[in-house]
């Protein structure tokens, strides 16, 4: 089969499990900022148990692989507790878990990295710590923290193509049905990945553009 | 009643023990000088005087108010106490005037109109009046001091605190800060000013502090504690920093 042939043949699945990847992606990426921003909270609070917590959803995140995540999640909790889930919602669930760890972190990274005397001042001139966070602190961070969000951003796309493994009918996966049909590997991990690469590049594009707009108002 | 009260302040980090045992008065309308080597403690105490640090023991009575009592709220209290800081502190994402009204209008104190209003009549006072919508960072170190100081000013403060609000300056801008709190200080603001400006300490403090090793070593008005010190460790850091 030649590589057009092919391309035209299967252009339409391809598409659909691109679909699917950005889509999980999308909304994995907009819970885990909400629970990022949660947990990065609580770990720079003053409160030693919250702390701890942040602490404890981080370490047991970054310390186990996502697959094992997805695992665990897909086949674990669904057999522990007797239930069947479908394999976009464990994805979700995986992904949204996986990328909120490490977005609690750079939200972390971000808050500390403002220099003390802002909370300080703005305490100072009678402010709770609570609005000085929001309105002090947090609009400084957020530059800080673009060019990480963004870079965990592809990270999590990438992940995605991990969830195959449960099934879910993203890109990764239909490249692998698709060859299962037809036995061109070769050709059909290399239109999967310059389909992920242009992606990727979209947004590595959108990125620099945000860091230099920030930096022209700073 | 004195303005600030001070009594057997204690400040511990860890086991390192800053603040040994200080007891201090100030009046109102009073300016004080704190001024003391390095290390002496003599910021830890001023910032123990808003809550900025929490002291180990003793007792802090600020305009009335038990700086020091676990239930007092903190954020009503600092609404009258002003600080200038070292390295001024100012927003760097907001623009010179909205530094100075933020803190009010967010606290719901006065309308962006009233804090507007006081804020031109500030940064006029201050010299800064032209620079209202410029940011921070466009502006020398002792104009952004001025402006931290018109900051702190527009919460209508009864006390000022000041934490070496010279030190971080290039020589030649520590006078324009100097005479605006030459200025604050005689329209009868209450002034507590931690500094290494001796000349300052001198001409416009009521009363000048030293403080070494976490203790006041000597007290007194300028005159005396310059020109004639009676402890021997004041003698020793004014002769090295007057030489």
């Amino acid at each position: 089969m030649s590589f057009f042939e092919l391309l035209s043949q299967s252009w339409p699945r391809l598409l659909q499990g691109l679909g699917v990847t950005l889509e999980s992606t999308l909304i994995s990426l907009v819970l885990a900022a909400i629970l990022g921003l949660l947990f990065g909270m609580l770990s720079v609070s003053r409160a030693v148990g919250a702390r701890a917590v942040a602490r404890v959803y981080v370490d047991i995140i970054r310390g186990t692989p996502i697959i094992v995540q997805a695992f665990f999640i897909y086949f674990g909790i669904t057999s522990a507790l007797n239930f069947r889930m479908e394999p976009m919602t464990a994805g979700i669930i995986t992904l949204t878990l996986n990328a909120g760890a490490y977005l609690a972190e750079i939200f972390r990274g971000g808050i500390e990295s403002v220099d003390k005397g802002q909370m300080e001042a703005a305490r100072s001139l009678g402010l709770s710590h609570g609005v000085a966070m929001r309105s002090v602190i947090l609009p400084q961070a957020v530059r800080t923290m673009v060019p990480a969000i963004v870079n965990q951003c592809i990270i999590t796309l990438k992940d995605s193509s991990i969830l195959s493994v449960i099934g879910m009918a993203e890109l990764t996966q239909i490249g692998s049905l698709i060859i299962a049909d037809n036995l061109e590997s070769f050709k059909v991990w290399i239109i999967v990945g310059v389909m992920y690469f242009i992606i990727i590049m979209i947004l590595s594009t959108i990125s620099k553009r945000i860091e230099k707009r920030l930096k022209a108002d700073a | 009643m004195p303005k600030i009260i001070v009594k057997n302040l204690q400040k511990k980090f860890g086991d390192l023990e800053v603040l040994k045992d200080i007891n201090l008065e100030v009046e109102e309308g009073e300016v004080v000088c704190v001024i003391g080597p390095s290390g002496s403690g003599k910021s830890t105490m001023l910032r123990c005087l808003n809550g900025l640090e929490v002291a180990t023991s003793g007792s802090i009575v600020v305009d009335g108010h038990e700086i020091t009592d676990p239930k007092v709220d903190i954020d009503l209290v600092r609404r009258n106490i002003g600080m200038v800081f070292q390295q001024f502190n100012l927003f760097p994402f907001m623009t010179v005037k909205k530094n100075v009204t933020f803190a009010p209008v967010k606290l719901g104190l006065m309308s962006q109109e009233e804090a507007d209003k006081k804020a031109d009549e500030l940064l006029d006072r201050v010299g800064m009046l032209d620079k209202a919508d410029a940011y921070p960072r466009q502006l020398s170190g002792g104009q952004q001091q001025r402006v931290a100081i018109a900051r702190a000013l527009e919460m209508n403060p009864d006390v000022m605190l000041f934490d070496e609000p010279t030190s971080a300056l290039d020589p030649e801008m520590v006078g324009e800060v100097l005479r605006v709190m030459e200025k604050l200080a005689s329209e009868g603001m209450t002034m507590v000013v931690v500094t290494h400006e001796m000349g300052f300490a001198k001409q416009v403090s009521d009363r000048t502090i030293f403080i070494d090793g976490g203790v006041v070593v000597e007290e007194g008005p300028p005159e005396e504690v310059f020109n004639h010190p009676k402890n021997e460790r004041t003698q020793n850091f004014l002769n090295m920093v007057l030489q």
